[in-house]
């Protein structure tokens, strides 16, 4: 075991005094959820090779090797009876305690930290009991070697299935194969392979998502390696016995206790299992589920400012916070948190199976490390302010500054005061009815602190710098004709295009650096007119207008929105992207106009990835603006506050800006508006202040199923409230019910996961079952929602019946279904329902049309057609086709003619059947020639009709109009009155007619009298 | 050339072959002037139709048959256009207002004021009255029998109306008091195999008895089937002799081929493996009640007896669900998931948890 720091190490006699603490209320903490007996175990697993190293020399790096265990056996065996041992016991675990994960990473490397350790240590549970130290209850014994041999047969299935859910199935069975086969060797071989492995996970390196699917893999391997030696020969692994986690204590328990026990395994497993699909989604499912233990402990409350100056970085799973939670924690304090270990951290606190390379760079650079329980002590105990001397004038240094600013800020804003008053003075005595700047007090934050000068500017310094070159050079460029480069590449460009997420300073940017170049600029945004014909004139770029010339001195002259346009003038256009419906030919005219323009442009969007930022694309030079980091914008805000007298410390300045994605006018707006009630924030004010000024997003109905039905969507971690679940309903109650109605039968629940064989299908079964009942009663309640009767306040709780709770049953990963495109592996698809309905109601239609047909024939309804009718039927006018081929036409149009069915309806006939009588079948069956013979025979002849169609009719109408007419108008002069009207009143009278194309002839022929009789007739009216 | 059932349908009272003391009392209402609104219920295939038809005719004389269609079209109140399909002669009109689902209200509003309003054109006409016959009364919605009340007895004087039901259960009561109700109840097989031979003697063959049992065996009181079945078999086997399968339409082989499945494996899996035939079924029109209940049949048939109950138990359950429903396949599926569970329990256990 490596002693790491001499700090750690010293801190070891602490340690042993937490301990026993920690094992009491480890024991509260079964008694609340019995789950920990699971974690205790899995501790067993886990600390497989710390205890060993602790027995031993102490420098453990290596696996187990047999002697080792040997002695260890012996060494438990001497203390049988449990209690006594514990002090002891603790004392070696506390040791290990303080660095299982160091010695776990060495043993085997994992490198997704969460699940995949989890379901190791799942693994490693089942044997380690078994080769507990006889005194300990046998009847408990069994039991757990009941669970445990399940347990194995259960374990081929998750690997298996996590290898294909990464990889595919020829890759798993690969996989599997291999699974065999190594345990199968490692049955003789035994210990000395763990350490060859180890060494080869090693050389591998971690925290790559793809890294960590194989070596999950290996994972299963490895641990089933140190389990099926063990089991051969049946050496136990004595160290396990007291371990620093609460069972140890517990254990001893008589036999009468072994019932208890058992159900506490259940529990366990309950929750174990659910890792047992490690793969790098469930670790990411995992790490958002959050601790295994949440609020386990009490949160210590410290000094203000105790962290402060310290940097901590995080890994592994703590047992009570989860890392949003630690890392808030931190930030309260001060302190500062890094993702990855380096000389300049102050403490590294490490939890569960950390990663393994952090532990490496730990181990290297010699960083001191705690628990979370240390960690906890030390925030409790660290006084406020504590900083050393570089930081201490660090601090300083920035106060100062900050100070400095908000000085300067002040002066600027007396100075402009008073120029504004004095200008207001001298127009008073001009008479001229002057724009009244309002005073700064009265501004808005964001225009009171826009930057003045490129010092303010935060963030972005290059670009801006960059822009302002540009600016500068531009006259000279022209000159050129912009045909030289330059040293930035920018001369040969007239405009320049900004793009970037909003409220980071694109549109103050470009004010500054052209007021900063000597330009006027004019500013044509969104809330303008921009369409084509308004870019080309109202622009005025070519500057022929004389509307300058002829006002007085003074007041500024209106070319363009209120700016004067003369050659040191500057077109800003902003939020160009926004150029839509309305300025039709926006960007083109826009294009153009960069051609040709005399005047530099700047042009500002957020997304130029889209579609139609892309004529100008070579045409302007594209720069892009990046969110500033919350550093940049930190004194710039703090001397915000100062200046505003409010006290707000950098921390908190720093989680404000973070929750509004660094948008700094967001920022000032909140921090004005929150000036308003209060001049001071604390951390958790700050934290409420971005949660109400959260932004909003819709999520679609596929990210809502899958966060409504992932692995550990409601495991017990889970922090989400049944609100929260409903809300997800209401972003799209139309759909989502749908969709979940589509999903809940492609899970693996998660609830199943403690069962295996057939019990667990069972236990699915029931659940799904229990889900379909869910979605019945949806169906209810949507039917009281959209029904007759529209009780739309039950959507709660349709959202309840038809979504949360079968989410609630059957949440769990997903499924291979065994079919091909989306969906098939167990992701959310696109509800079949819709589909099927609306081609439900097509053949419904259709049906309906055939009944209607056959209602002068026959007297049942639609049902009955389909149900007695249609087999029947088949078989005269379908099938003598598919038996007999062409002979048969003569016949089949016979009988459809007797029922009044036309073609059409044959079609129909053939596409409503189902199973043998299904339409692919069917017209697979039915040879071409033979189909093609009857369509020409159907043409042929003609056909009875039952009755004609409003749309047939209405064709018939509409052709017959087109045709008439022509002839007529020669013979029938003067014929103003539109002779269309004439037909369509002869086309009634012909009603009853049976045939179109007689009808035709008839109306051509009695047409010219018809038409002026009727056309006067007409006339007159 | 047409089918037999439809061949050898009774055209008058004196015709039809059962329910003679039915015939009678049909006449004499026919002829005694005083004509009531009449609700004709029973089972599908008991001749429901062809009894209205025999009273038109007997109403009016042979030219009730000259029938004609006609696509009438109609504006709902929210501009949406209704095509519905109106058989009618001179004499009557026959409708089917169910076939626009939600709409049915409109339809009746506005074809029964209009027939109602005017008066008896043809002055040869035996009956100052006509007759409109509406079918499937029972899948209309109540607003639209609500809109029916009032009708009935404003415009007596112009009109009759002829509904017509397989069940009176899902009709309001106002209107059951407002009518005469006649049973149709379905043939027995006495009576149905009387039949059977009548039209085989037409067709100048003889039925033998055989046959004629497993023909009343498959159609289960329904006429129309047994006579399709009839032809079917006679197609399929001309001599009619030894031990003759019926073939059995293609969706009940469908739903038995589900039921199958779903004794075969339960799983989830499974279940949705059976959900694409369900939707395959149901798309192609075969009403879910049908569905669930032919599958609720085979299932119940391969069982063990302690489960048979209780599957009887469920479809029922599921089956009100999925009148009062929406979306059917949601019951449907709730159906085919309890089933499975409770068969896999019982083969697993011996036993299953009591049902409510």
């Amino acid at each position: 075991m490596p002693p790491s720091t001499p700090k750690s190490s010293g801190k070891k006699a602490d340690s042993e005094d937490y301990s026993p603490k920690k094992s009491q209320e480890k024991k509260k903490a079964v008694k609340k959820d019995e789950k920990p007996a699971g974690r205790d175990i899995r501790g067993f697993g886990s600390q497989k090779p710390t205890g060993s190293s602790s027995t031993g020399n102490g420098t453990g790096k290596k696996p187990i090797t047999i002697d080792d265990s040997d002695e260890e056996e012996e060494i438990v065996e001497q203390k049988p009876t449990p209690k006594p041992t514990t002090s002891k016991h603790f004392a070696a675990s506390s040791s290990s305690s303080k660095k299982p994960i160091v010695l776990d990473s060495d043993s085997d490397n994992t490198p997704a930290p969460a699940p995949t350790r989890s379901t190791a240590s799942a693994k490693a549970k089942p044997p380690t009991p078994k080769s507990k130290p006889a005194s300990t209850a046998s009847s408990k014994r069994k039991v757990i070697k009941d669970s445990s041999d399940e347990e194995e047969l259960e374990d081929i299935k998750p690997a298996k299935k996590r290898q294909s859910l990464a990889g595919g199935l020829s890759r798993a069975t690969g996989k599997k194969s291999a699974y065999v086969e190594e345990s199968d060797s490692s049955e003789e071989e035994v210990k000395p392979k763990p350490k060859i492995r180890a060494k080869k996970e090693k050389s591998v390196t971690p925290m790559d998502v793809d890294e960590s699917e194989s070596s999950d893999g290996d994972d299963f391997i490895d641990d089933d390696e140190d389990d099926l030696p063990k089991k051969s020969k049946s050496k136990a692994k004595p160290k396990a016995p007291p371990a620093k986690k609460p069972t140890p204590a517990k254990k001893p328990a008589p036999a009468a206790k072994a019932a208890k026990k058992e159900l506490d395994e259940d529990e366990e497993k309950k929750e174990e299992k659910k890792p047992a699909n490690p793969n790098w989604r469930a670790a990411a499912a995992a790490r958002a589920a959050g601790p295994k233990n949440p609020g386990s402990k009490e949160i210590p409350e410290g000094a203000p400012d105790c962290l402060a100056g310290l940097t901590f970085v995080f890994t592994g799973e703590l047992d009570s916070l989860g890392r949003d939670e630690a890392m808030e924690l931190v930030k309260r304090y001060s302190g500062k948190v890094t993702g990855a270990p380096s000389g300049k951290t102050s403490f590294v606190i490490v939890g569960d199976n950390a990663g393994a390379s952090k532990l490496k760079t730990i181990h290297e650079k010699k960083i001191p490390t705690m628990t979370e329980e240390e960690f906890f002590e030390f925030i409790r105990s660290r006084k406020g302010g504590q900083l050393d001397e570089k930081a201490m004038k660090a601090k300083q240094a920035e106060e100062k500054k900050i100070k400095q600013q908000a000085e300067e800020m002040e002066k600027r804003e007396k100075e402009e005061e008073k120029e504004r008053k004095r200008k207001e003075k001298a127009l008073q005595g001009t008479g001229i009815a002057a724009k009244k700047v309002a005073p700064a007090s009265s501004q808005l934050w964001t225009t009171k602190y826009a930057p003045q000068n490129l010092k303010e500017v935060c963030g972005n310094k290059a670009p801006v710098e960059r822009l302002g070159t540009w600016l500068q050079d531009w006259q000279k460029n022209y000159g050129y004709g912009f045909k030289r480069p330059g040293k930035d590449g920018m001369g040969i460009y007239r405009a320049v295009l900004i793009s970037g997420p909003p409220g980071i300073g694109k549109t103050t940017s470009a004010h500054l650096m052209a007021k900063q170049a000597g330009y006027n600029p004019i500013e044509l945004n969104a809330s303008d007119a921009r369409s084509k014909k308004l870019v080309e004139n109202a622009t005025n770029i070519d500057n022929t207008s004389l509307d300058g010339f002829f006002q007085g001195t003074g007041v500024q002259s209106t070319s363009v929105v209120d700016v004067r346009v003369d050659s040191r003038t500057c077109l800003i256009m902003d939020e160009v992207d926004g150029m839509s419906a309305g300025d039709r030919g926006g960007v083109g005219a826009l294009n153009v106009l960069i051609k040709k323009t005399k005047i530099p442009m700047i042009l500002i969007c957020n997304d130029r990835t889209l579609q139609k930022m892309k004529p100008l694309q070579s045409t302007t030079f594209n720069m892009t603006f990046r969110r500033p980091t919350p550093p940049e914008i930190r004194s710039r805000i703090m001397s915000i506050l100062f200046k505003e007298k409010l006290k707000i410390p950098p921390n908190v300045v720093d989680e404000l800006v973070k929750g509004v994605n660094s948008d700094i006018r967001q920022v000032l707006n909140m921090l004005s508006t929150f000036k308003l009630s209060k001049d001071q924030m604390d951390f958790d004010e700050g934290k409420q202040l971005v949660k109400v000024n959260e932004k909003n997003t819709i999520l679609t109905p596929f990210t809502i199923i899958d966060k409504l039905t992932g692995p550990y969507a409601f495991s017990k971690t889970s922090r989400e409230t049944l609100n929260d679940r409903m809300e997800y309903y209401f972003h799209d109650f139309s759909f989502v019910p749908l969709f979940m109605q589509e999903h809940y039968l492609k899970t693996q629940p998660a609830l199943t996961n403690n069962l295996n064989g057939p019990e667990q299908n069972l236990k699915h079964l029931e659940l799904v079952s229990k889900a379909a009942d869910s979605i019945s009663d949806g169906d209810l309640v949507d039917r009281m929602i959209h029904g007759s009767e529209q009780h739309w306040s039950l959507l709660p709780f349709h959202a309840v019946q038809s979504t949360v709770k079968p989410a609630s049953l059957i949440y769990g990963p997903g499924r291979s279904t065994g079919a091909s495109g989306p969906g098939a592996w167990g992701g959310p698809s696109f509800p079949q329902w819709l589909g099927q309905n609306s081609k439900q109601g097509k053949l419904q239609r259709q049906l309906t049309d055939i009944q209607i047909r056959m209602r002068l024939k026959v007297s049942g309804g639609r049902s009955e057609i389909r149900e007695q009718y249609m087999p029947m039927l088949a078989s005269k006018i379908v099938l003598p086709l598919v038996q007999r081929g062409t002979d048969a036409v003569e016949e089949t149009i016979e009988y459809m003619d007797e029922y009044y069915l036309s073609k059409d309806d044959w079609d129909a006939f053939v596409e409503l059947g189902v199973d043998t009588m299904s339409e692919n079948i069917i017209s697979k069956k039915i040879p071409t020639a033979t189909k093609s013979a009857f369509t020409r025979q159907y043409n042929k002849a003609d056909h009875p009709i039952a009755f004609h169609k409003g749309d047939m009719f209405a064709a018939s109408k509409k052709k017959i109009a087109d045709m008439g007419p022509a002839p007529d108008n020669e013979d029938v002069f003067e014929e103003d009155e539109p002779v269309p009207d004439e037909p369509s009143d002869k086309g009634e009278d012909d009603d009853e007619e049976v045939n179109d194309v007689t009808k035709d002839k008839l109306i051509k022929a009695v047409k010219p009298k018809g038409a002026t009789a009727k056309g006067k007739a007409k006339a007159k009216k | 050339m047409s089918l037999w059932v439809d061949k050898y349908r009774p055209r008058s009272l004196d015709e039809l072959h059962y329910h003679p003391e039915l015939s009678s009392r049909l006449r004499s209402l026919a002829a005694s002037g005083d004509f009531p609104h009449i609700l004709f219920y029973g089972p599908s295939g008991a001749g429901k139709k062809t009894r209205i038809m025999c009273t038109l005719r007997e109403l009016y004389g042979p030219g009730v048959e000259k029938l004609r269609i006609d696509q009438r079209v109609f504006v709902t109140p929210s501009n949406r256009k209704l095509d519905v399909n109106v058989v009618q002669s001179n004499y009557h009109i026959e409708l089917t207002p169910s076939d626009v689902g939600m709409y049915d209200r409109v339809v009746i509003q506005d074809i029964l004021k209009e027939i109602a309003q005017t008066q008896q054109v043809d002055l040869n006409a035996k009956q100052r009255f006509k007759v409109v016959i509406i079918n499937e009364a029972d899948a209309l919605s109540r607003d639209a029998q609500a809109a029916l009340r009032r009708t009935m007895e404003k415009y007596m004087n112009n009109m009759r109306l002829i509904l017509c039901a397989n069940s009176t259960s899902k009709i309001i009561a106002p209107i059951r008091s407002r009518c005469l109700l006649v049973r149709v109840a379905a043939p027995t097989d006495d009576e149905m195999s009387k039949v059977l031979h009548h039209v085989a003697k037409k067709e100048r063959f003889a039925l033998p008895s055989p046959a004629a049992q497993s023909i009343l065996s498959t159609s289960q009181g329904n006429l129309r089937k047994a006579l399709l079945v009839f032809e079917a078999m006679k197609m399929q086997r001309p001599d009619l002799n030894g031990d003759i399968e019926v073939a059995k339409p293609d969706w009940e082989t469908y739903c038995s081929k589900v039921a199958d499945a779903i004794i075969q494996e339960q799983s989830a899996q499974r279940l949705l493996d059976v959900r694409g035939k369900i939707y395959e079924l149901l798309s192609h029109c075969i009403p879910p009640t049908v569905v669930l209940k032919t599958i609720a049949d085979r299932i119940v048939d391969k069982v063990d007896d302690a489960l048979k109950p209780q599957i009887i138990h469920w479809a029922a359950h599921y089956e009100l669900r999925m009148r009062m429903g929406s979306k059917k396949i949601f019951h449907l599926e709730a159906f085919i998931a309890k089933v499975m569970t409770v068969y896999k329990q019982f083969n697993m256990i011996g036993y299953t948890e009591d049902y409510e």
